[in-house]
């Protein structure tokens, strides 16, 4: 792998980031916008909902977006990648570009929902260190974000399918994976839904106990899900979505 | 003797002698820089019409854009000899590091090549060879297998039969090396909108292991000469159709490719901006690059083309020099002698 290509199309996509309007939105100001909602709205104890259990939520729900641009990406740059396939490039340079931008991202998103969440009254027991815990814990959950937006863009036709699709993957893990009120059966349901082990280590980690807890267990299960649903999006769009 | 790789001068030089003729068209030019008529830049040919006198009158300009390496008094002194620029070899080509290529031998062998996409064939058993420093276009209407054939040699699509070989390299099982040698210029612009030209340009730079340096110079060469250094800073997005076909052409080229594949690169250019690429396209064959265009613009292949291969319905009907077919079809231009074999007008498509 060669550390030039590769530090330019990582660069490429941190432009895209900023400079692609639905990016910068999708990415940038959706979670924002939906931390001040969210803190505003739905943190009543009354509704069962304690700020604690809506911030690391409000990650999670960051963190799935990334789904839609991922597909709406790989979709609307075909003629992009079938142009960089005629360059040295190779797949693990591109991939890995994906990999390490969209990683970035996710890193980016959470200090956003928490910078904003904190200015709106959310103290975390774990102080700066769960913070910091909780950085490379949803860094490594975007992988599977990056392989769930993979898979959407090779069966959508053009970008706009890829946005419909990708709804698919995210309305699931939006409602059986984070703070949403579950019965019984659909609990055991979210058991399959690879967001409910994020949301589960990242409240772990803001309640200041992941010691105690699950936490270990939750981060064996994410990143053995992310790491293979992102080779299941890396072969399938290698083999039919890059046409 | 192989042709000598001389960068076009940047700037014209007349000529002192008003009688000295272009040895490719026979027409007057007294621009030995490139003559206006055939886009012919190589400057040898011109020289070849000059005297001694004038000869060393022009070195003595010290205009002409030699390679870096020679000095003016040794271009004053093999003029002086009678050495023309063809006979003196230059160092200046990026030496090839994973296969020497013969000399002489055709530096693309495309064998019994067949695309098929379901039950349309796209290429239709193709056998051609283009020999190193060549200009070749593939000439007929849309549709006619030209993008695909392309889309073969590039390594963007697998042949359903047959094979192709590029310096050596075979390009389904070598396509690694190929893509080193190589530059594509897709017939769409294929850039990121998002970046400025530059960014653009800096991108294929990188992907290719180009140094800064390199990268920063040759950006900035390929930027003025194709009249795009003012738009540079601007997003790709904002570019009009023509613009954004001299950026996709100039991050074909960054890596200085042993062969350049161009797809239609001048559609939708207005004329002005066609004839500055064809300048620039014709400046290439003076860096003795080999170059396969693909086009449907009968004055792109007949001004630029050292041999045109005419492809309709996939199937190779016909390779020559323009003039040679034009002869033998007994036509005016490359249209009509595409007229006299199928019956049908290149521009009327399939």
């Amino acid at each position: 792998m060669k550390l030039q290509a590769l530090g330019a199309l990582i660069n490429v996509e941190l432009k895209k980031l900023i400079r692609h309007p639905v990016n910068l939105f999708m990415n940038l100001l959706f979670p924002a916008l939906l931390t001040i909602v969210f803190m505003f709205t739905f943190s009543d104890p009354e509704l069962g909902m304690s700020i604690n259990s809506v911030v690391p939520g409000l990650v999670v729900y960051a963190v799935i977006f990334l789904i839609m641009t991922v597909a709406q990406s790989f979709s609307s740059e075909r003629k992009l990648l079938k142009r960089l396939k005629t360059t040295p490039m190779t797949s693990t340079e591109f991939i890995g570009s994906q990999i390490i931008s969209n990683m970035i991202t996710a890193i980016v998103q959470v200090v956003i929902v928490l910078v904003l969440a904190y200015l709106l009254g959310f103290k975390p027991e774990s102080g700066f260190e769960g913070i910091l815990l909780a950085l490379p814990v949803t860094a490594i959950f975007a992988l599977s974000s990056v392989g769930l937006g993979l898979i959407t863009a090779t069966i959508s036709k053009n970008p706009e399918m890829g946005v419909g699709l990708s709804f698919l993957f995210i309305l699931p893990q939006m409602f059986l994976g984070t703070f949403m009120p579950l019965t019984s059966s659909t609990q055991e349901i979210a058991k399959f839904v690879p967001s409910h082990y994020l949301f589960d280590a990242l409240k772990s980690i803001f309640e200041g106990n992941w010691m105690n807890t699950n936490f270990f267990f939750d981060l064996v299960i994410i990143s053995a899900v992310s790491v293979l649903i992102v080779i299941i999006g890396i072969v399938l769009f290698e083999k039919y979505g890059n046409t | 003797m192989q042709a000598r790789e001389i960068a076009p001068p940047k700037i014209k030089i007349q000529s002192p002698n008003p009688n000295v003729k272009c040895l490719t068209c026979k027409k007057k030019e007294r621009n030995i820089s490139r003559c206006v008529t055939c886009l012919t830049s190589d400057v040898n040919n011109l020289l070849k019409g000059l005297n001694r006198k004038e000869l060393l009158e022009i070195a003595d300009l010290k205009k002409i854009n030699i390679p870096n390496n020679w000095s003016k008094q040794l271009i004053m002194q093999l003029l002086s000899l009678n050495i023309t620029l063809d006979d003196i070899p230059t160092n200046k080509t990026k030496p090839v590091k994973t296969k020497k290529i013969s000399d002489g031998a055709p530096i693309i062998v495309i064998k019994d090549l067949v695309k098929k996409f379901d039950d349309i064939t796209a290429v239709n058993n193709l056998n051609l060879e283009i020999g190193e420093g060549e200009l070749f276009s593939l000439l007929g209407p849309n549709g006619a297998g030209k993008t695909t054939t392309v889309n073969i040699l590039t390594g963007i699509i697998q042949p359903t039969k047959g094979n192709a070989i590029i310096a050596g390299f075979d390009v389904t099982k070598n396509s690694s090396d190929v893509k080193k040698l190589i530059g594509v210029c897709p017939q769409e612009a294929a850039v990121f909108s998002f970046l400025n030209a530059r960014e653009n340009i800096e991108l294929f730079g990188n992907l290719h292991s180009l140094s800064k340096k390199e990268i920063k110079e040759r950006t900035e060469r390929f930027l003025e000469l194709l009249d795009l250094a003012d738009a540079s800073g601007r997003k790709a997005g904002s570019y009009s159709g023509g613009m954004l076909r001299k950026l996709n052409l100039i991050m074909a080229l960054i890596n200085d490719p042993k062969i350049a594949f161009l797809d239609e690169p001048t559609v939708g250019m207005d004329a002005r901006a066609r004839r500055k690429t064809w300048e620039f396209i014709g400046s290439l064959k003076g860096e003795k690059k080999t170059i396969i265009l693909t086009t449907h613009y009968i004055e792109e292949a007949e001004a630029l083309s050292d041999r045109v291969g005419i492809i309709d319905y996939g199937k190779l009907i016909e390779v020559g020099t323009p003039q040679e077919l034009m002869e033998k079809y007994e036509a005016k231009n490359l249209e009509q002698v595409f007229l006299n074999i199928t019956g049908r007008r290149i521009l009327e498509g399939i």
